[in-house]
């Protein structure tokens, strides 16, 4: 069952854009208080509405629920509260019939400590599966491993006093860490991931993966061996399962992250986690040498790879990918209050970050959806859902998707006190102004906005594929750049279709700019605005004169005119 | 060809009238000829580098030929660029030519390097700006010095220093009458750092906190790391050109604070209000130091104006020196606090530029973070500068002499400022006004 949705483009991840869902918090579709995953077909035709082109679900497999789903006991079954394997396969065959492909999120490195494997292999030293975990008498082993959670983890090591060994977890002391070493691990992980794309997933989101292997002397990551791991995983997709992604999260600097590139033979996509904080501080400091900077300092990708971006997911806003000093800087900015802190990040979700600033969460989303990269929109930004930073860990930035104003948001129809989080009630966020039935009816809403920028976005397939290229200006408030690039650049030569230059311009200033542009390279062609279709005055021998209102862009369309 | 064709001389004087990199808006007197050469030749357009003396100035024009009839649409709006025609001929400021603009490149680089594409810089005055592809800005020389042009001498210098905070060489060009042209790295993406400090200042101004550290737009951060390439560009330079040992007793210490003397003594007069006690208690204290710290050579014209923010960090840039002194005094050693000092002045100017024409109530209310982001960005500066590892061995040893140093080059430019502003822009007359006030008080 190879099914294939969309168009049979096997690059099709480069241009598309996608969508994170939580599935406990999309939708409701048996009343229990928690979504599930006949929910999210429910409401299918709205993500295929808003132009939606594949779908990332947070893990659905059976899970005590200690970390969100991370934690799975089951990797061949569906926790029971989001539904079963039929209804897994109905989202499946559904989502593809609209043409939006599915992936999901599986984590590669460690279990829930309820896994049976894990049951089994702390039992004692001889067991059949007693090598599936990273066992140890001395605490002491891989002393150069960080360790991540630093705000509830001490050590990586555990003691289990069944077994009276310690075992390896990066993460959380409930997630102990599989023994990739041990060949039979290896082997039954490949067996995971055909079992799911038989069932018709489009590919995976590779969670937490440069810790698969671990070896004494080492910081434990990003180890050749886990490369020569994710290298084996990938031959296995491209033989037996053509146009399937594996999007790699590996939150490090893009310099180390595209090693998980390859040589075009690992990962397909893999998350760019520095440009993200850095679009925030860009726009709190009115310049946009923060973001220059560290696209910059992105290295070239092989063909056929991709990286992901965004502007907010799930976890807290990482900021390990900045200076202490930057750090410093976004806590006293976007975290003044302590409890908006988690780990070494910001848990907020992107319209309270922003103050509820629609102009300045449009120009994020204008950035966003013209930076080099396939956007990743996090469910709820669409409307700008507001978050509760007195839920416990990152429970802040995953209450229920705010459908109407409607009892429970009209997320479910369970009683209040059984959902699996509240719903935001605050005045200014809360469901009963902030939801989308409201925006479906009101053409100026933030959803339609979206809806529009997405379809502007599609119709010029540079935005994923072109070349990226700063245009220098001398204010530093403007930051311009060209995409440029054949309409099908995949396609056979001489059938590429046009060369297609996007120019765009955006003001990261509180207040109108003025910027002059070197455009004479393109002199005789005519900047078209691309969503209203206004030309602009050609391009002459000087530099091209735009102003800018407050956190104002455009995105221009170069054309012979 | 070294003779320009019959007709085209005549022509030259009144058209370096019209040429803002030109010294006088008068047309010179007498213009001599010094030296032809046709340096490329493209699709039957020439490019002639011609060296002339116009009333004892030496510049460099480069002039393009087109046949009468022929259209050149550059030129539209351009009419001041051209010296006019000749017989069948016409004659341009060829810089304005993109194909004999790319052939310069080529000459200037003895062929080393290729462009597809080229823009001029609408803005310069003292020289005319090419810039190629966004990866190559070429400087053609307009006013010619006598021996090595000191930009050239001095970025190459620090380049093989090892100090790679400068626009890299590409190549230069000189002829019989001197250094001709410079071709450089272009800083694509760069911002200058005057409107970084004005972003930074006008983030502040619209802030309700009166911090400048607890703005969004807070310079502190960059404010220290130019501290730091400071620092780091005056151990290359003292690399590159050699450290003198100098102390108090030197006669250009001493003329020094003679000329702070003589200018402060006027100026205290002015300003009244037992300033001139004051002034004398200042200069005894600048008499008394024991030391005055080595003497190498510096930038000599820096200022926020001369340095780029770019993705890789500051970059200095133009090492010409103040154009209104003599080479010989632009290549004079000085103590690098006169560096440090111009670039702290210049954070003066910026704080107070960018209050803009705000009324006088806003200014008042204003004065006060104004001078608070001055403060915070001049302690983030020098505290970098000082922390950079080997810098004390450039600067006076104990904190007396630094202060006293650094106090005796800030006087200085503070005067010269208030000199210059007096004579051209008497409205800014109270920004170095207030200088030499707190200098003295201090």
């Amino acid at each position: 069952m190879n099914t294939r949705s969309g168009s049979d483009d096997p690059r099709w991840y480069q241009k598309a854009v996608f969508y994170e869902i939580l599935v406990r918090g999309f939708f409701d579709a048996n009343d229990d208080g928690s979504g599930d995953l006949r929910g999210i077909t429910a409401k299918l035709d709205y993500l295929q509405w808003l132009g939606i082109d594949c779908l990332w679900l947070l893990p659905f497999y059976k899970s005590p629920l200690r970390d969100g789903g991370y934690d799975i006991s089951d990797f061949w079954s569906v926790l029971p509260e989001y539904g079963d394997l039929a209804d897994a396969v109905e989202l499946v065959e559904e989502a593809h019939k609209r043409g939006i492909r599915i992936i999901a999120d599986v984590v590669m490195n460690h279990t829930s400590d309820q896994h049976p494997w894990f049951l089994e292999s702390r039992q004692d030293r001889t067991n059949p599966k007693a090598d599936w975990y990273v066992w140890s008498d001395d605490e002491h082993r891989y002393s150069d491993a960080r360790v991540i959670f630093v705000d509830t983890e001490k050590s990586n090591w555990t003691f289990d006093s069944q077994r009276g060994q310690f075992y390896w977890h990066r993460f959380f002391s409930h997630q102990p860490d599989l023994n990739y070493a041990n060949p039979e691990v290896a082997n039954t992980m490949l067996d995971v991931v055909r079992y799911w794309l038989d069932i018709g997933l489009d590919g995976f989101r590779l969670d937490a993966v440069p810790y698969l292997f671990e070896r004494e002397g080492t910081n434990g990551e990003n180890l050749p061996e886990t490369h020569d791991y994710l290298k084996r995983l990938r031959k296995e997709v491209d033989t037996m399962y053509p146009g399937k992604v594996l999007l790699a999260e590996a939150n490090q600097w893009p310099e180390d992250v595209v090693e998980y590139f390859g040589d075009g033979d690992e990962c397909h996509m893999c998350f760019h986690f520095p440009v993200m904080p850095r679009m925030f501080m860009a726009l709190r400091r009115e310049q946009r040498h923060p973001i220059t900077e560290i696209l910059a300092r992105t290295p070239e990708i092989p063909p056929g790879c991709q990286w992901g971006i965004f502007l907010r997911n799930h976890d807290e806003l990482t900021l390990e990918m900045v200076t202490d000093e930057e750090r410093d800087y976004m806590w006293a900015e976007y975290a003044k209050d302590p409890r908006m802190k988690r780990n070494i990040g910001i848990g907020r979700r992107l319209t309270p970050l922003v103050d509820n600033d629609r102009r300045i969460a449009e120009l994020l989303h204008a950035l966003l959806f013209s930076f080099p990269g396939s956007p990743i929109l996090y469910y709820g930004d669409e409307i700008g859902m507001g978050d509760n930073i007195y839920l416990g860990d990152r429970d802040g930035v995953r209450t229920p998707m705010q459908w109407s104003p409607d009892r429970n948001a009209g997320f479910s129809k369970a009683d209040f006190a059984q959902l699996y989080l509240p719903a935001i009630m605050d005045p200014v966020y809360g469901y009963q102004s902030v939801n989308v039935e409201a925006q479906l009816r009101n053409p100026s809403s933030q959803l339609h906005w979206t809806k529009r920028m997405l379809e502007v976005r599609k119709q010029h397939p540079v935005f994923g594929t072109g070349s990226f290229e700063v245009v220098s200006t001398d204010n530093p408030s403007v930051l311009a750049y060209v995409r440029a690039g054949r309409a099908d650049p995949d396609a056979e030569e001489g059938d590429e279709g046009p060369l297609d230059i996007v120019l765009c311009v955006s003001n990261l200033s509180r207040f109108a700019q003025p910027a002059e542009l070197p455009l004479q390279r393109w002199q005789g062609l005519v900047p078209i605005e691309l969503i209203g279709r206004t030309p602009f005055p050609r391009i002459g021998e000087l530099p091209y004169f735009v102003t800018l209102a407050p956190y104002g862009f455009y995105w221009f369309q170069l054309a012979e005119g | 060809m070294n003779v320009l064709p019959d007709g085209v001389a005549e022509l030259i004087p009144e058209y370096l009238a019209r040429q803002r990199w030109y010294g006088s808006s008068d047309v010179p007197a007498e213009v001599a000829v010094l030296c032809v050469q046709e340096i490329a030749e493209r699709d039957g357009h020439r490019l002639l580098d011609v060296v002339v003396d116009a009333d004892g100035d030496r510049y460099q024009l480069v002039i393009g030929q087109r046949h009468s009839g022929e259209a050149a649409d550059f030129l539209n709006g351009h009419e001041a660029s051209v010296l006019g025609g000749v017989g069948e001929w016409y004659y341009y400021d060829a810089a304005l030519d993109p194909d004999l603009a790319l052939a310069l490149l080529e000459v200037v680089s003895a062929g080393a390097e290729h462009a597809s594409r080229v823009r001029p810089i609408t803005v310069e005055q003292s020289n005319t700006s090419l810039v190629y592809e966004d990866r190559v800005i070429l400087k053609l020389f307009r006013r010619l010095t006598e021996g090595r042009n000191p930009d050239i001498e001095v970025t190459t210098a620090l380049a093989q220093a090892g100090f790679d905070h400068v626009a890299a060489p590409v190549a230069s060009w000189s002829g019989d009458y001197g250094d001709l042209a410079f071709a450089q790295q272009y800083l694509a993406g760069g911002s200058e750092g005057w409107a970084l400090a004005l972003t930074s200042l006008r983030d502040l101004y619209a802030s309700p906190s009166e911090d400048p550290e607890a703005a969004g737009g807070d310079f502190g951060g960059e404010a220290g790391r130019l501290g730091h390439i400071t620092a780091q560009m005056h151990l290359a330079m003292a690399n590159a050109f050699g450290v003198e040992r100098r102390g108090p007793a030197d006669h250009r210490w001493r003329a020094l604070l003679d000329s702070i003397d003589k200018r402060l003594t006027e100026a205290s007069a002015a300003l009244g209000g037992g300033l001139a006690q004051a002034a004398a208690h200042y200069m005894d204290r600048l008499h008394a130091i024991n030391e005055t710290g080595p003497a190498i050579r510096v930038h000599g014209d820096y200022h926020l104006g001369q340095v780029m923010w770019t993705d890789t960090g500051w970059y200095v840039l133009d090492f010409e020196g103040e154009p209104a002194r003599s080479l010989e005094q632009r290549l004079e050693p000085s103590s690098p606090l006169k560096d440090v000092t111009g670039m702290l002045r210049s954070f003066q100017y910026a704080s107070r530029a960018a209050l803009g024409d705000r009324n006088d109530d806003e200014v008042a209310a204003l004065e006060p973070v104004a001078a608070a982001w001055e403060r915070h960005n001049r302690t983030a500066f020098v505290n970098a500068y000082r922390a950079t590892s080997g810098i004390h061995a450039l600067v006076p040893d104990g904190e007396e002499g630094w202060e006293a140093v650094l106090s005796a080059y800030e006087m200085d430019k503070a005067l010269y400022e208030l000199d210059y502003e007096r004579a051209y822009r008497p409205e800014w007359v109270p920004i170095p006004m207030s200088a030499i006030a707190r200098l003295l008080v201090q």
